[in-house]
């Protein structure tokens, strides 16, 4: 067990890294000259030029990748070129809103993907049992930003319920809920959508096993046996699959975030990237790729607990 | 409904302000103003406690626009933070701000200030002539937004601590106008190493804070040498999406949008009683650059032949849905020297096959770099179908705008048209310079210019400007399409936005709420 952590611990840093170069590197072959994007249309060719000796972007890739990548785990992710002041700290307050962002968009996918997914499952032979089908299907091809305009349209310019778009902190309490409500649910949506096919699949699948018709034969009935022994199987490609979807969720926050003038860090992205701003970029992005990596050790460690017949093949 | 043109009202004043030109340059004693007045328009003296919040789309990368290209930080900070010696007025006149009066020597070449007194800078500096010297004089640390405008500056001179005088290198007709900008803006001298982070001028209005690119809070400036800010506190609310910033204002989440681009909603908002649309002019020129590297482009006859090809009329439609002006010269209604040249090359396909046949070049096809915005998407769709009528075949280019953009089509130059709105005001002195990416080199032209610069009075420098702008129109370089223009939407009982954008500090210190 022990023993298991450490390798996965291991993989998790040797990924970190690999993916570190990767980023570095790809962004360095990205067109576009940073200096002459902070400098702008009008500036001549030796105020770029001197802008870009400064910022130290004439020098070889492999020097500015070690001096990144060492301030980047040491915890100075070094100066915007941009804004002029530390990344660390802009990402930070960035990542803190997605990540609210992102957590809400679960609960709301976990919230709308359980009770359909299983109802799917238990009904699939009776017509509403395939309405809830079809209700998944038909989220899932609607793409997030779509489903954030249709909400905006419908909550907040037609029935003025919600705000448009806009964020407040946590500690501002309800109104922390009111701007959370609408991107969460459109990030959720289409998430749960999705979650609650994997969950209609694997409670499906639970249900034809052995132990279930042990269980409605020792008197349980359908529902209870479904919850005392099948949810917790079922549970194990849920739980895979929503670590999945994580990703998805990050990746469409980005998305989101624009639709909704959230500061989070897709919107940062988005901007630094307009702006050729690298050591933002690649900060944000490698911030991004630690949590989706972490999310997924998590996950593998997690398993385990969950299902006992993990622990003995790890 | 309620719609302004403040296009018509806007030339009606130039008209007026064409004849009353000579007040307000050359001569000094003309352009003192009675210090009750400060020569700006007043809000009526309305003044409350109310904020006001304000949606805009140039994000500030940070506050420094010495070292920061564009325009979106030193409209926020221009005019409401930081102030110059004088400024542009709503219709595009220069008028005086820290200075209250001044007078130009008979060469040109001495620019004399009367400075006002009392005034303070935010931190309690007190504003003088120390300040005019080390501000003016400092342009030669700034990397962006074209210090060498402002070139011709030699030297600045102090008389006494509430006159100095601006020494030029050259005659330089058009420097008030650059003092009028950005590049005229007066700096404390302990507050220089903060620019990026915070800012410290002598305007109506104090900086607060800036949340990078999400909000800017200004509050009203108590010990403020003129009238006081129509309101204490100022949000500019930043958006990346104009379908974003139309719903906020919709829905109350902002009180105006300046320079909206939801076209497709304006109709909406039109026939909505509880929002005010107003339409103003920028300083925007659309132009479609045509590349004479290429053997066909050289030929000025096939680039007439493609200004008449052009269907201005659908261009603007598809861009803006018909909103701002369409143009034909590299001038704007705002500029003092604009001469209306839409109807210079008329839209005629029949003319330019005809034209195109007499040049005789055939089988062109050109490459068209396309900035990844919607009004340039729109506008090259439009074009590449209008040339396609007379058998020029066009292929679009999509670039990521600006980075990809600048770097292939501005500094490469690898491109045979593109099309691209350029905002910076008085633009039109790069057709002087042959190395910018229109490639355009006239000997004429050049001096044209030179000689504008030298004039001595409006008269002279307007004649001479208008002459440049015909050359340049029959030359051809490019094909002038239109003025954007200058979408304001408010809810009910705000006043006093500035409409017209004139390429520097959007003004709002007249801004007030009626509740």
């Amino acid at each position: 067990m022990l023993l298991n952590v450490i390798r996965r611990l291991g993989i998790f840093a040797l990924t970190v890294l690999v993916a570190s170069v990767l980023v570095f590197f790809l962004l360095g072959v990205l067109p576009g000259d940073p200096a002459r994007a902070q400098l702008g249309l009008q500036a001549s060719e030796e105020q770029v030029q001197a802008l870009r000796e400064q910022l130290g972007v004439d020098r070889p890739l492999p020097v500015r990748y070690l001096e990144w990548v060492t301030g980047f785990f040491t915890g100075d992710m070094g100066t915007s070129y941009a804004t002029r002041s530390p990344v660390g700290p802009q990402v930070l307050d960035a990542l803190q809103v997605s990540l609210l962002l992102v957590t809400g968009g679960i609960v709301v996918a976990v919230l709308i993907a359980l009770p359909l997914g299983i109802l799917a499952a238990v009904r699939h032979h009776r017509p509403d049992g395939m309405v809830f089908s079809a209700i998944s299907q038909l989220g899932i091809s609607v793409p997030n930003f779509l489903a954030g305009l249709l909400l905006i349209a419908v909550f907040a310019v037609t029935l003025s319920w919600l705000p448009s778009g806009g964020w407040a902190p946590p500690n501002s309490g309800i109104d922390f809920f009111r701007h959370l409500a609408l991107p969460a649910l459109a990030l959720g949506l289409v998430n749960g959508a999705i979650l609650a096919r994997y969950i209609r699949a694997a409670v499906l699948e639970v249900m034809r096993e052995d132990f279930m018709r042990t269980a409605r034969a020792k008197g349980l009935k359908p529902g209870a046996a479904l919850l005392r022994h099948g949810l917790r199987n079922a549970l194990v490609p849920v739980v895979t699959v929503t670590s999945i979807e994580f990703a998805n969720l990050i990746i469409g926050a980005v998305v989101i975030e624009t639709v909704f003038v959230i500061p989070g860090l897709g919107s940062n992205l988005i901007r630094a990237v307009a702006n050729r701003d690298l050591v933002m970029i690649q900060s944000i992005v490698m911030c991004v790729v630690i949590l989706v990596l972490a999310v997924n050790l998590l996950v593998d460690l997690v398993r385990p607990l969950i299902d006992p017949r993990l622990r003995i093949s790890s | 409904m309620r719609l302004t043109r403040t296009r018509q009202m806007l030339t009606a004043a130039l008209a007026v302000s064409a004849l009353t030109l000579g007040a307000c340059g050359a001569g000094g004693e003309d352009a003192t103003v009675d210090s009750d007045s400060n020569g700006t328009e007043t809000n009526n003296g309305e003044v409350s406690d109310a904020s006001v919040s304000i949606g805009m789309f140039a994000v500030p990368a940070n506050l420094d626009f010495t070292t920061t290209g564009g325009a979106a930080i030193f409209e926020a900070l221009l005019y409401n933070v930081y102030e110059g010696l004088v400024r542009i007025d709503a219709e595009g006149e220069i008028q005086p701000l820290l200075a209250e009066s001044w007078e130009i020597s008979d060469d040109g070449l001495e620019y004399t200030f009367n400075l006002r007194e009392g005034v303070t800078f935010h931190d309690g500096t007190t504003f003088d002539a120390e300040i005019v010297k080390f501000s003016l004089e400092r342009l030669d640390e700034w990397s962006a937004n074209t210090p060498e405008q402002l070139a011709a500056v030699e030297s600045v001179e102090i008389v006494d601590d509430h006159e100095v005088t601006v020494v030029l290198s050259e005659p330089d007709y058009d420097a008030l106008f650059w003092l009028a900008g950005p590049l005229g803006a007066m700096f404390s001298p302990e507050s220089i190493d903060d620019l990026a982070t915070d800012a410290n001028g002598t305007g109506p209005f104090e900086f607060v804070t800036y949340e990078n690119a999400v909000r800017m809070e200004l509050s009203r400036y108590d010990d403020y040498w003129g009238d006081p800010a129509g309101v204490a506190e100022v949000e500019l609310v930043y958006y990346q999406d104009a379908s974003a910033a139309a719903n906020a204002v919709r829905t109350g989440g902002v009180d105006a949008i300046l320079r909206s681009e939801a076209y497709d909603q304006l109709e909406s908002f039109e026939a909505d009683d509880s929002i005010d649309v107003q339409v103003g002019t920028t300083q925007g020129v659309v132009v479609m650059a045509m590349n004479d590297e290429h053997e066909a482009l050289a030929d000025p006859e096939v680039r007439r032949a493609i200004q008449h090809a052009i269907d201005k009329e659908s261009v603007l439609a598809a861009a803006t849905g018909g909103y701002g002006e369409i143009l034909g010269g590299p001038s704007v209604p705002t500029d003092p020297y604009f001469i209306d040249f839409s109807d210079t090359y008329e839209y005629d396909p029949a003319t330019a096959e005809q034209m195109l046949a007499s040049a005789g070049v055939e089988d062109i096809s050109l490459s068209f770099n396309v900035p990844n915005r919607a009004y340039a998407e729109a506008s090259a769709q439009v074009i590449q179908d209008n040339l396609a009528e007379i058998g020029i075949d066009v292929t679009l280019d999509t670039q990521e705008f600006p980075a990809v953009w600048v770097e292939e089509t501005m500094v490469n130059q690898d491109y045979d048209l593109s099309v691209v709105n350029h905002v910076e005001p008085r633009n039109m002195a790069n057709y002087a310079n042959p190395e910018y990416y229109w490639g355009y080199d006239s000997a004429e032209t050049q001096d044209l210019f030179t000689e504008a610069a030298a004039a001595t009075d409006d008269q002279e420098y307007v004649a001479a400007m208008e002459e440049v702008t015909e050359r340049i129109v029959n030359d051809s370089p490019g094909v002038w399409l239109y003025n954007p223009p200058n979408v304001v939407l408010s809810t009910a009982g705000i006043s006093g936005l500035p409409i017209n954008d004139l390429g520097v500090g959007i003004d709002l210190s007249d801004v007030t709420v009626s509740q």
